[in-house]
Formats: C-alpha cells, structure tokens, sequence
C-alpha cells in the first residue's frame, strides 16, 4: 500500500508526473487486492488444513475393523457405519476442494492483475511511489 | 451505517466550534455517499485550483488536515466493518453446520433408521439418545432463549433462507470495506500529493526571488 509520507527522494528520483483520476483508480484497485490476497491466503490454508483432517479421518475409517463409528455433526456425535462415514467424508473433500480451486485460481489472478499495475504505476511514477509489501 | 456519517457530521460540527478559520467544511472533501451511507473522498484533479476553489484559498497545512481527519475517520470505518465482518463470517460456519444435520436427520428418516448419537449434556459429559426420525420433527434454537419445532423440511428452508442472508450480509460487508480501503488509499494519496505540491511551489517561488 502506497504510504503517506514514506520517505524523501533526492531531487532527480523525483517525479513530476501529476496523479490523474486514472492513477488514483489503479492505485486503489492495487490496494485493494492487496487486502483480498491476504484474505485469500488466509482461507487457502485454513481449507488446507480441513482438507488434510479430513484425509486423516478417510486412513483412519480405512484401518478401522468395520465397527460402526461416530460423526461429529453439528455439535452432536452421530453413529454411523463406516462406509456412511467413508461417503460423508469423501462428499465433503470434493465440496471444499472445489472451494480450494477456485480460491487458488482467485490467488493466480490477483498476482496476476497486480504485475500489470505495478508495472503500470512504476512506469508512471517510479521511485515516487512504493508497491512492495 | 447512519450513525457513522452522524458522528463523521457532529465531528466536523465540533471542529468548526475549536477553530473557526479553518473553515473546510467536510462537504468540501467528500464527494457524496455509497448506497450504505459511507462518505466518499473527493479525488483533487488539480491541487491548484482545489486550493484557489476556497476563499481565501487553503494552505497545505489546512488541506493536509482536514484530509488527515477524514483519514482517521474512515480508519474508524474500517475497524468497524472489520469486526462486523469477523463476526459474519464467523456465523456462517454455524448454520451450515445445522445444516448438515437436519439433512443427515432427513437422511435416516428416508431409510427409516433412527439415529444414535452421543449429544452434549453438559460441558464435558456426553450421553447417548436415540432420535426418533419417523416424526420428521426438529427444533432450531432462534436465539433469545426461543426454541421452535419445526417439520425436517421448514427447518431446512428456514436454514437455507438464514445461510443466504448471512451470505448476503457477508458479501455487502465486504463491499463496503474495500469501498472504504479506497477512501482511505484515496486520502493517503491526496495528502501526499498536496504535500508535494507545497514543496514544489515553495521551492519554485525560492528561485524565482533568487
């Protein structure tokens, strides 16, 4: 995010170039994306992490002697046999890994739109303006 | 939303009172509203003219604070949204969870089975009941110490009407929080450029009496 009153350049660093609505515009939409990036990132891993208790829980029904087990649902524990559990868990990886790749794919295109800005916005205003983290 | 722009007006009123020759209204840096109520920063296309707009025209000092104000308010506004936003996204989770249960209750009802389950009695202990599906009935906790019953199916329409207006809510929140990380980017942006500005015309009047 560009920062106030970040720090001074020298005299030839400086950059005349006024900011135009259109920069203004740009420069927004880079902030913003910075905030939605960190936010996509936070939810890519906490899915991660779902994903990857829920794959234990598959390798554990796939150990288990056939008994019937019990599911967690809303607060409460439901007995259920391990082939229900074995569905319940396999529906559930292909819902949130469906969400995974789209937020992946959301991650690939926010990069991918901040490369064109910030090479826009440097071109623009060089030194006079900082777009790294 | 209403109350933030009140307190942003009874501020401005308050700051009129302390100083009366720094009479920049926040009318003049805003340029109306979003449809919830969230001032807009007004962009500065020409800081010369923005200046000489005011009579007598603004010094940098006056603009740089007056847009620093409008700075720390909308930094307000965005703590705000933040917490609501936190606290929606944290509401979701919940009702998809209930969710998740009646259609399981449905599920065992279809097979005709009922279902075994270990329910929370008390903080730690958990006991073990037998729920009765053929009934088709469950009761959803509506909050205020109100618990109805409702048929399998009304509970899931009511849920399903609770997670897409979370949803919504979610989605608006969000809206106007990235609506007010560009008032504030917008703010940032103008007071560093009026400073810069300042700099320039001061150095240009030093050379020019040179």
């Amino acid at each position: 995010m560009p920062e106030a009153n970040g720090m001074i350049l020298s005299k030839e660093e400086e950059n005349d170039n006024e900011v135009r609505r259109e920069d203004q515009d740009a420069i927004n939409e880079f902030g913003r994306l910075n905030a939605r990036l960190d936010e996509v990132k936070r939810q890519v891993d906490n899915l991660k992490k779902t994903l990857e208790k829920i794959d234990d829980a598959s390798t554990e029904l796939m150990m288990g002697d056939g008994d019937a087990v019990m599911l967690s649902l809303g607060g409460a524990m439901f007995e259920a046999t391990e082939d229900e559990a074995t569905e319940y868990c396999e529906a559930e990886v292909e819902r949130q890994q469906k969400i995974l790749d789209k937020l992946s794919e959301e991650e690939a295109g926010i990069v991918e739109r901040q490369e064109t800005l910030k090479k826009l916005l440097y071109g623009r205003f060089g030194k006079s303006i900082n777009l790294e983290a | 939303m209403a109350e933030i722009t009140s307190s942003i007006a009874a501020a401005e009123a308050s700051n009129d009172n302390e100083a009366p020759v720094a009479n920049i209204s926040l009318q003049n840096i805003i340029d109306g509203t979003n449809e919830r109520s969230i001032p807009k920063t007004k962009f500065i296309d020409d800081i010369d003219m923005f200046s000489g707009s005011f009579d007598p025209p603004a010094s940098p000092e006056l603009l740089i604070g007056a847009y620093s104000d409008l700075h720390s308010k909308f930094k307000q506004i965005e703590q705000q949204l933040t917490e609501k936003k936190a606290h929606r996204e944290k509401s979701i989770p919940e009702i998809e969870k209930s969710i998740k249960l009646v259609r399981h209750l449905m599920q065992k009802k279809e097979e005709g089975d009922s279902a075994i389950t270990r329910y929370n009695l008390a903080d730690i202990v958990y006991a073990k009941a037998e729920v009765d599906c053929s009934q088709g009935i469950v009761n959803l906790w509506l909050g205020a110490d109100v618990m109805l019953e409702y048929t399998y199916e009304e509970a899931l329409e009511l849920l399903t009407t609770k997670e897409s207006k979370a949803k919504q809510d979610l989605e608006d929140v969000t809206e106007d929080l990235s609506f007010t990380r560009n008032q504030i980017i917008t703010c940032e942006v103008n007071i560093s450029r009026v400073y810069n500005w300042d700099v320039r015309r001061k150095r240009a009047s030093a050379s020019g009496s040179n």
